[in-house]
């Protein structure tokens, strides 16, 4: 498993993809906090200079971040699956070529994250008008979605490991994130859309508060999905 | 002698269109063997099963002895290249087999250099997998086998793609690992005259079944002169012959074609017996058959 993370490793760093992704979605974050820092100016009675609208603009993003999701596994796992016959051929396991996958995607993933919280910090606090408590709720905002934000990430790479194709992934996750809410009402406090509104709505009030909730439904998703995943990808065959 | 793949009544369908039927193959050290099949007749399904790729639906597979979870390490003694070699298209070959060399847990960083002098691409260093044709990429696949040092290659068309010179090049290379290196080889090809040169012995595949295993020899010996005859009735030249000669052996081919593989010395007599009984002759010809036309005539031919 270590030598065929070692070989991912030397490949993904190669990859334009990766470095393309990052730079926009970095350049996404200065632009937004540029724009919200000149806009004050240009107009003295701008109100969303603040800190608080760029973290919110975060916290209400989470779609957004998934799809970054999206972008990185494809740079991992896409378009390049037909090479997996070859490690395949060589004895090397499915489960080992799933999990070294995933891990190595998800680290890359989730430095991008760390990244994109530090540097929008550092702008909120720099550039825009801050109150006191706003980095710490942002950090809790955030922490709250992080399970969500993961258990997108793992659906992403199983669908994609599971050769499911992009639109149908896009239709799955229009579903669990966004309509499912109001199509599931019986665990109307739980599904991923719900919370993530209550996250964003919580913490526009200064109330947001760390939310069990959203573990369970991160881990719930999590789960599934990946037994899912790692049964479905031993059983399929690499043509 | 040493088996290096075995496999017990191995058997594939998909979606219930049974695609490999019971088959019982192996592969003995020290052999080149072909394996020879029209399209679809089963060939690189049966690769990919060796391989790994596709699960057999039933059947056992051994490799090297081993069997179940012990292949994945009697795999890492064997180099597979099916269908068309994959790698990124981005990356030089340099780069691509440094990838499977991380990934394999090769420490020697020149074996890359090494394998890529046997193959003759040393001198594609900046050209990535993407610019290459079609023939430099079948050389890195083979490269790309090489890799792990292995004592089994199985190659699905390994020469699709190259040139003529490319072609001797390949041939030359596997006959060099064989003898040299005694790395058995399970090749398959559409070049049969190729597989001729190469192989030391054949197995014809028909809709998922051997129906016939061959050594070099015996094939020689089946190859053997046979009349050939093209008639305007092949159906009534056929009832003639089997009135005049009790033990005749003969196939029926497209296009009124017939030809005879006994009493080939009595040409002229079965020429006039044709003649006399009013079925019209337009060719005759004495011919010795290759492997091509022998495989032709196991998979197309009404044999009698």
């Amino acid at each position: 498993m270590i030598n065929y993370m070692k070989s991912e490793h030397y490949r993904l760093l190669r990859k334009k993809g990766l470095y393309i992704t990052s730079v926009i979605c970095l350049l996404l974050i200065v632009a937004a906090a540029v724009v919200l820092y000149y806009s004050q100016y240009l107009d003295p009675n701008f109100p969303y200079a603040t800190s608080m609208f760029l973290y919110s603009n975060v916290i209400s993003g989470a779609l957004l971040i998934m799809i970054v999701g999206l972008l990185f596994n494809s740079a991992l796992t896409g378009k390049e699956t037909s090479l997996i016959k070859q490690s395949v051929s060589f004895g090397i396991s499915r489960y080992t070529i799933f999990w070294s996958k995933l891990i190595l995607t998800l680290s890359y993933f989730l430095l991008l994250c760390v990244i994109g919280l530090l540097l929008t910090i550092a702008l909120g606090e720099t550039l825009l008008a801050s109150e006191e408590q706003s980095v710490s709720n942002f950090l809790i905002a955030s922490s709250n979605m992080v399970p969500i934000v993961l258990s997108g990430f793992f659906m992403i790479h199983v669908l994609k490991m599971l050769k499911v194709s992009e639109v149908y992934i896009i239709i799955m996750f229009l579903f669990i994130f966004i309509f499912s809410g109001d199509l599931l009402y019986m665990l109307f406090d739980y599904t991923p859309s719900t919370l993530l509104n209550e996250n964003l709505m919580s913490f526009v009030n200064y109330s947001v508060q760390f939310d069990y909730r959203h573990w369970v439904t991160g881990i719930m998703i999590s789960v599934i999905s990946l037994l899912i995943g790692v049964k479905g990808f031993a059983k399929q065959n690499i043509d | 002698m040493d088996t290096i793949i075995q496999t017990y009544h191995l058997k594939k369908t998909f979606k219930k269109e049974v695609v490999i039927k019971p088959l019982d193959f192996s592969l003995r050290k020290g052999e080149i063997c072909a394996l020879i099949g029209k399209n679809g007749a089963g060939k690189s399904t049966i690769f990919k099963m060796l391989s790994g790729q596709l699960f057999p639906t039933a059947g056992d597979i051994q490799l090297f002895g081993k069997s179940d979870k012990e292949t994945a390490q009697a795999k890492k003694r064997m180099g597979f290249m099916i269908e068309t070699p994959e790698f990124f298209p981005d990356f030089t070959a340099t780069q691509n087999l440094e990838y499977f060399r991380i990934q394999r847990g090769i420490a020697e960083k020149e074996r890359i250099y090494e394998v890529l002098q046997i193959v003759n691409l040393t001198n594609q260093k900046k050209k990535r997998f993407k610019e290459y044709s079609m023939g430099m990429k079948q050389r890195l696949g083979i490269a790309l086998c090489l890799l792990s040092s292995p004592d089994c290659l199985v190659l699905d068309e390994p020469i699709n793609g190259l040139d003529a010179e490319g072609i001797m090049e390949i041939r030359k290379l596997l006959l060099k690992l064989n003898q040299e290196k005694q790395i058995t080889i399970l090749v398959s090809s559409h070049i049969l005259t190729e597989l001729q040169l190469l192989a030391t012995r054949f197995v014809f595949i028909k809709n998922g079944v051997i129906v016939d295993d061959l050594s070099k020899e015996a094939l020689d010996d089946k190859s053997k002169k046979q009349i050939r005859l093209k008639v305007d009735d092949a159906a009534k030249a056929a009832r003639l012959l089997e009135q005049a000669y009790a033990d005749i052996q003969y196939k029926i081919l497209p296009n009124q074609i017939i030809t005879i593989q006994n009493h080939v010395e009595e040409g002229g007599e079965i020429n006039r017996l044709f003649i006399d009984n009013g079925v019209l002759v337009m060719e005759f010809r004495m011919e010795a058959l290759n492997l091509e036309e022998y495989f032709l005539g196991l998979v197309e031919g009404v044999e009698k």
